[in-house]
């Protein structure tokens, strides 16, 4: 299933949310918590990254990976994470919308 | 580190490490290591692409596009070097002459005095009908400044040509006698010695150079005792170097050196008081400039209670000091405007035709997805770029015209010598080059817009097309012309006007006449010495060889209602040139006797001669020969001599009365001596001084003509500026209509080639070609003359004997135009008549 343009960034914050990580392990969640059903080229994830970090959602810092090898760790910000806030609440909303369209009967049983 | 490298960097390791953990797990879920690999790297997507991608989010993309138009800016502009050395030439002489101008502009006009609260210092002044410049008595002056309390401090100055001497020997040098708070003021402090005080006679100050140059630097000099004209005084103080006499000189004209020494008005004596000098004052925070003259009106009413003080004014001292030059710079900022509206429009016509040259080039550029405006930012960078590389050149050419300019006279305009570019000027020259660059980069661009991409790509190769270019460069070219006209008209009346200042009559010959001034000072003149010195150096110059004639002057005022026969009432006031001159004068001046006979050294008194306008003025078209004269005093008209401009050539000459030379107390006299070689003749004329009294030197030496020349200086700052002006529109104009009927006749080459193929003549084909030109010429000359109908209007006051509507100005100015435009298509058009069919018509 093809990504929905912005939803990338919206994952992206969500799998920050609890704790920071490196891209490869974004990658991994992304692909896991979505159950495989979001197919994302791992590498558009760089992009997506960096422009979270010219917004001001993420940063990035130099730290050292469980093998002992330098790697970039992502953080969310206090601006990040108001904004995963914000669209969160606005793809709820989206998501029921659209879910009463769909499936209109179920909702309104005239 | 900014954030964007901070953020890409290590980049490349940390792909690096992703596909390095993607390939582990793999492994780890049992691929075979090389088959590993190549799923991890098939899973993440192109690693240079990704790259480049992350990158791209860093970018600011108008400042790269920018970059990118800059550099094929820069590209196309080198492809076609003739055009853009053309463009960058015309755009520097444009905006080279702008700079110039607004360089004195801002230093003569924006930037402020270097003296103390510049802003609060005013000029008092009383104008007077006798000079023609503003004069104070200095009695009142010292009223004014015990009664008004208007003022946070005041100063008197009057100018003098001192001879100061000592035992190193005698020199001259500009003075002014100075009063009040002057030195406060001015914001002076010593650099030796002290200042002396407002009530201190006999003391001396002297600038820094004269005390270089004369005292030889030598600190001693302080307290020394010096003469100045022959009486005791004491060099109490020398001003610092950069100190400068910046308030306005009436005498500037006639003597531009610099005022170098400084003596107090001596207030016990009488005849000092009775001198007359300028008023400068600061006002106190918050008086207005109404208030003050308010009171200052009452307090000169009280002091001189029958006349109401009409002529008296308060003006801020900056506007004073450069009244004279403002309306001149106003004419050359417009004059300046006009050339470089000029410059823009022969680059836009330039660009129209490579517009249209260009047409597919940008059609391909349209086809292939690049947007309007896209294009149209392209167009418009290119066009700033040559402006702003006209405008660089045009800072350096404007170097040159300031340094030109300051050359050309200190006197012509006040402060010219403080003329120098700064930020100002710099901020000035971007800005204009800027508005140039948007002027002549719209016209091609709107050409551009209304490109029809079909037609354009039809067309294939053959680019005829910018039928529309054409119909505005046809605009642009007649608006050139009308503004051409505009300019020429200007300075044909600057020309006409310099020409009949300069006109002499027949005989006078002013470059032979040498003209000095004689001071005689010190107590041993008494009347009859200098009665002796007088007679004695007539006669010696009577002998020496060379001297064709000598003569001594002296010239005054007088004012009064003398009731002449002529006048409407007894009551009407007249103002009178007096000059009582020796014999020799007349005839060492150059005049001519109309009617009567001269003054002879019988003469005592009690005979006058006039010239014309004083006889018209008395006696009207009555014969005055015989007749008396009541004023100065009663006297008989012997003679009438013609009028002649012998002191000032940018006024007529004033009515005139010429007396004997009296025998009375005359300190100082002019000298004049007409010989065929009058600078070779200087050393004996000297050496008889010398001989006379070593101790007297001769001020102000020069011919009349030069003279003469020094008392329109501003006027030939003004002619040479608005000259060169015009000169520059001329050929921006010839160089336009040549552009635009070139290029329509090398777009109509095949539509000629035909016609030619059907029977055209040779005649046909030019006049063709030239009532094109024609039309667009004389359409442009018909605004023209219109526009300079109500331009020149403004330039009344830069004129002489001049009228500012005079047609023969405006047809000389007009046909200049029309014959150049005549050229400027006949060339084209012989060779449109030269196009051979055959070829024309297979130039496909």
């Amino acid at each position: 299933m093809e990504l929905l343009q912005g939803t990338l960034d919206l994952l992206i914050l969500r799998t920050l949310a609890p704790g920071p990580a490196h891209g490869h392990a974004i990658a991994k969640a992304i692909e896991r918590q979505s159950e495989d059903v979001l197919q994302v080229e791992q590498g558009s994830l760089y992009p997506a990254l960096h422009r979270l970090i010219r917004r001001g959602w993420i940063t990035a810092e130099e730290g050292v990976s469980e093998n002992n090898r330098r790697a970039k760790f992502y953080r969310l910000t206090a601006k990040g994470r108001k904004q995963l806030h914000l669209e969160t609440t606005r793809w709820e909303k989206l998501a029921r919308a659209i879910a009463r369209i769909l499936k209109p009967a179920e909702e309104n049983p005239l | 580190m900014n954030r964007r490298q901070r953020a890409l960097a290590g980049l490349e390791e940390d792909i690096r490490e992703h596909l390095d953990r993607e390939t582990r797990d793999n492994i780890e879920r049992g691929m075979p290591p090389g088959e590993a690999r190549a799923a991890a790297v098939r899973k993440f997507g192109n690693v240079a692409m990704v790259e480049e991608e992350t990158r791209a989010v860093w970018r600011r993309p108008w400042v790269d596009q920018l970059l990118q138009d800059l550099g094929f800016a820069f590209r196309v502009l080198r492809r076609a070097p003739a055009f853009t050395a053309v463009a960058i030439l015309t755009l520097a002489v444009g905006i080279g002459l702008n700079t110039a101008v607004f360089s004195v502009v801002n230093s003569v006009l924006l930037r402020p005095l270097d003296y103390p609260h510049p802003e609060r210092l005013v000029w008092l002044g009383e104008y007077d009908t006798f000079t023609h410049h503003d004069m104070v008595m200095l009695s009142d002056f010292a009223e004014w400044r015990t009664h008004a309390r208007s003022y946070s401090a005041m100063a008197a100055f009057s100018y003098q040509q001192i001879a100061v001497a000592n035992s190193r020997g005698a020199f001259p040098v500009s003075a002014v006698l100075i009063g009040g708070d002057f030195w406060t003021l001015s914001g002076a402090s010593p650099a030796l010695g002290r200042l002396f005080a407002p009530s201190e006679p006999s003391s001396l100050v002297v600038s820094w150079e004269v005390f270089q140059r004369q005292f030889g630097a030598d600190p001693h000099v302080i307290g020394s005792a010096v003469t100045v004209d022959g009486r005791a005084a004491t060099v109490c103080g020398v001003l610092p170097k950069g100190y400068r006499f910046q308030f306005p000189r009436w005498w500037a004209v006639q003597h531009p050196e610099p005022v170098e020494a400084y003596l107090p008005i001596d207030q016990g004596d009488p005849k000092i008081r009775g001198r007359g000098g300028q008023v400068v004052a600061s006002l106190k925070p918050g008086v207005s400039i109404s208030q003050a003259l308010a009171e200052l009106k009452l307090i000169q009413q009280s002091l001189h209670p029958p006349a109401p003080p009409s002529r008296l004014h308060i003006d801020p001292l900056l506007d004073q000091l450069t009244s004279g030059a403002r309306r001149a710079l106003a004419v050359l900022l417009a004059a300046g405007s006009l050339l470089l509206l000029m410059a823009s429009v022969n680059i836009a016509s330039l660009l129209l035709a490579r517009a249209s040259a260009r047409r597919r080039e940008l059609a391909i550029r349209l086809a292939m997805g690049a947007g309007r405006f896209r294009a149209l930012r392209q167009l418009l960078v290119e066009s700033l770029t040559l402006a702003l590389l006209g405008g660089a050149a045009g800072l350096l050419l404007a170097r040159c015209a300031i340094a030109l300019l300051v050359r050309l006279g200190p006197q012509s305009i006040p402060r010219l010598d403080e003329v120098a570019m700064d930020i100002c000027v710099l901020a000035f020259t971007i800005c204009i080059s800027i508005a140039a660059g948007i002027l002549f980069g719209v016209a091609p661009g709107v050409a551009l817009w209304r490109t029809d991409l079909h037609d354009a790509l039809k067309e294939g190769a053959r680019s005829t097309g910018g039928a529309f270019g054409l119909r505005i460069r046809r605009l642009l070219v007649a608006g050139e012309m009308a503004m051409a006209v505009v300019l020429l008209t200007g300075a044909g009346l600057l020309l006409a006007s310099f020409l009949r200042m300069n006109a002499r009559p027949a005989g006078f010959a002013p470059e032979k006449v040498l003209l000095m001034k004689i001071r005689l000072a010190g107590t041993q003149y008494t009347p009859a010495a200098q009665q002796g010195y007088r007679n004695e150096l007539l006669r010696r110059l009577g002998s020496t060889p060379g001297v064709e004639s000598a003569g001594i002057s002296t010239q005054f005022g007088w004012s009064g209602a003398p009731a002449f026969p002529n006048d409407p009432s007894p009551t009407q006031t007249h103002v009178l040139h007096l000059n009582a001159a020796s014999p020799g004068y007349f005839r060492a001046i150059g005049m001519q006797l109309l009617k009567g006979r001269w003054l002879s050294d019988a003469d005592q008194g009690g005979v006058v001669m006039l010239n014309e306008s004083m006889a018209r003025e008395a006696f009207g078209a009555v014969d005055p020969i015989g007749r008396s004269l009541s004023a100065p005093q009663p006297a008989v008209v012997i003679g009438v001599l013609a009028d002649l401009r012998y002191s000032h050539l940018d006024a007529d000459a004033p009515p005139e009365v010429f007396l004997p030379f009296p025998n009375r107390m005359m300190l100082s006299f002019d000298l004049a001596v007409r010989a065929a070689n009058p600078a070779g003749l200087l050393p004996s004329i000297r050496r008889e001084m010398a001989a006379l009294d070593p101790t007297q030197p001769a001020y102000d030496v020069k011919t009349l003509d030069r003279a003469l020349a020094d008392s329109i200086a501003p006027h030939r700052f003004n002619l040479f500026l608005l000259g060169t002006f015009a000169a520059s529109a001329f050929v921006l104009a010839l160089v336009g209509i040549y552009g635009v009927i070139a290029y329509a006749v090398a777009a109509r080459t095949r539509e000629i080639g035909v016609r030619v193929a059907l029977g055209a003549q040779r005649g046909d084909v030019v006049g063709m070609v030239v009532r094109e030109g024609m039309a667009i010429a004389i359409a442009g000359i018909v605004a023209g003359m219109a526009a300079a109908l109500a331009l020149t209007r403004l330039m009344a006051s830069l004129l002489y004997g001049v009228n500012t509507t005079d047609p023969r100005i405006f047809a000389a100015a007009s046909v200049t135009l029309a014959v150049t435009a005549l050229l400027a298509s006949w060339w084209p058009a012989r060779k449109a008549a030269g196009i051979d069919p055959t070829i024309a018509l297979r130039d496909e």
